[in-house]
């Protein structure tokens, strides 16, 4: 009777994390398609993409582990690759995006930017 | 409880269905950035992306068969979709991707 | 530090040979046992007690995982809501981190935290431009930065 219920609890905290991920997953997606520049959407992007793969990637380890008894370090390690590689990857693509001129969006019109302000005086 | 317990798995390879199913519209909607986007930047930025939800499919598939062979290719895709991001970036920054002199 | 890493473990093998049972359960009593004993005798070992700078480094994990899902609920409020009602731009923070290692954990943190990404670092390491997607309360954001994650990363490297 106890591993039944185990069992199902496993079961629902695999459903759960699927869904979440998944839901997160879209509106990474969503966010890349409704904002109105590089840099916000750099941050639907980096964020939700990467708590929606944690949660896709520990529901998969968590079923493995409760219906078949596989314990799958690879996909523990796919998770912190992503956590570390995210950031720097979204801020490579941000000082690319500076670099090649890109200004950011602005609501009243004036865009305030204090890098593209040294980088001139700098020059 | 014993017939919800039964009836669990079933749910989970549904759950896992339809999850596949957004992931693919994602993947959809993001082409169209991939097309479209006003500037290289957020071209970059989409197949970023696409990357990631390719990882998210490869895991959801893993669910799907209950095999742990596609483990190395979750690890995989990140691993070269993190090298091509950040060759992709240093091309639209200087115009190459290995430059000789090193600042 | 490197002189109570090895304690650790020589007593833990020691205790691995003690007990005669070659596994690695018996190797992880010989471990605690080890930290225990390491614990006790802090005041005759020179340096700190190598674990509590491992427990920070687990406290800073935390915070990390914290920020991040803290972010996420943030940035999918902005995705849901409708019109564009935030007003991004670029900022400039000073930070008082100088090696490469501490400023690109500094980056990253900033990256996962709700409403900033980091843009670009002047050529000189003391200045990091941040992208926020609501600048008029960049002050705030400042002060967040400072006090959580330049403190929390200093504990760890200094």
């Amino acid at each position: 009777m106890t591993e039944t219920v185990i069992d199902v609890i496993f079961d629902i905290l695999v459903i759960l994390l699927l869904i979440s991920g998944a839901f997160f997953i879209i509106s990474a997606t969503i966010g890349v398609i409704r904002f109105p520049d590089v840099y916000t959407r750099l941050h639907a992007s980096t964020k939700a993409a990467t708590l929606g793969i944690s949660g896709i990637l520990i529901g998969a380890f968590i079923f493995l582990y409760a219906n078949h008894g596989i314990i799958s370090g690879k996909l523990i390690l796919g998770i912190i690759f992503v956590l570390l590689t995210a950031p720097v990857s979204a801020h490579m693509i941000g000082r690319a995006a500076h670099s090649s001129g890109v200004e950011p969006w602005s609501k009243t019109g004036e865009t305030r930017d204090e890098y593209a302000e040294i980088k001139n005086k700098g020059s | 409880m014993s017939e919800f317990a039964s009836f669990l798995p079933d749910l989970i390879s549904v759950i896992t269905v339809i999850c596949m199913v957004v992931v693919t519209i994602s993947i959809t909607i993001l082409l169209y950035r991939v097309v479209k986007g006003p500037t290289n930047p957020d071209r970059a930025v989409a197949l970023d992306a696409i990357g990631i939800n390719l990882m998210a499919m490869a895991g959801l598939v893993a669910i799907l068969l209950t095999s742990t062979q596609l483990n190395d290719v979750i690890l995989l895709i990140g691993i070269l979709l993190f090298i091509g991001t950040i060759a992709l970036a240093k091309y639209l920054e200087k115009g190459v991707i290995i430059d000789r002199n090193r600042d | 530090m490197p002189l109570q890493i090895i304690l650790n473990l020589i007593i833990a093998i020691m205790w691995m040979f003690l007990s005669e049972s070659y596994q690695f359960t018996s190797f992880l009593t010989g471990f605690i046992i080890g930290a225990l004993l390491l614990y006790l005798l802090q005041r005759f070992i020179p340096d700190a007690f190598y674990l509590s700078y491992v427990w920070k480094i687990i406290k800073l994990l935390f915070l990390f995982a914290k920020e991040l899902v803290l972010s996420n609920v943030e940035i999918v409020k902005w995705v849901y809501k409708r019109g564009r009602d935030y007003n991004p731009g670029i900022f400039a923070m000073p930070t008082d981190l100088r090696t490469n290692w501490e400023i690109t954990m500094l980056t990253s943190l900033i990256s996962l935290t709700p409403g900033t990404l980091s843009v670009a670092i002047s050529d000189d390491n003391n200045m990091i431009y941040i992208h926020a997607m609501d600048i008029d309360d960049k002050e705030e954001a400042i002060l967040a930065i400072k006090d959580t994650f330049e403190k929390a990363i200093m504990e760890v490297t200094r």
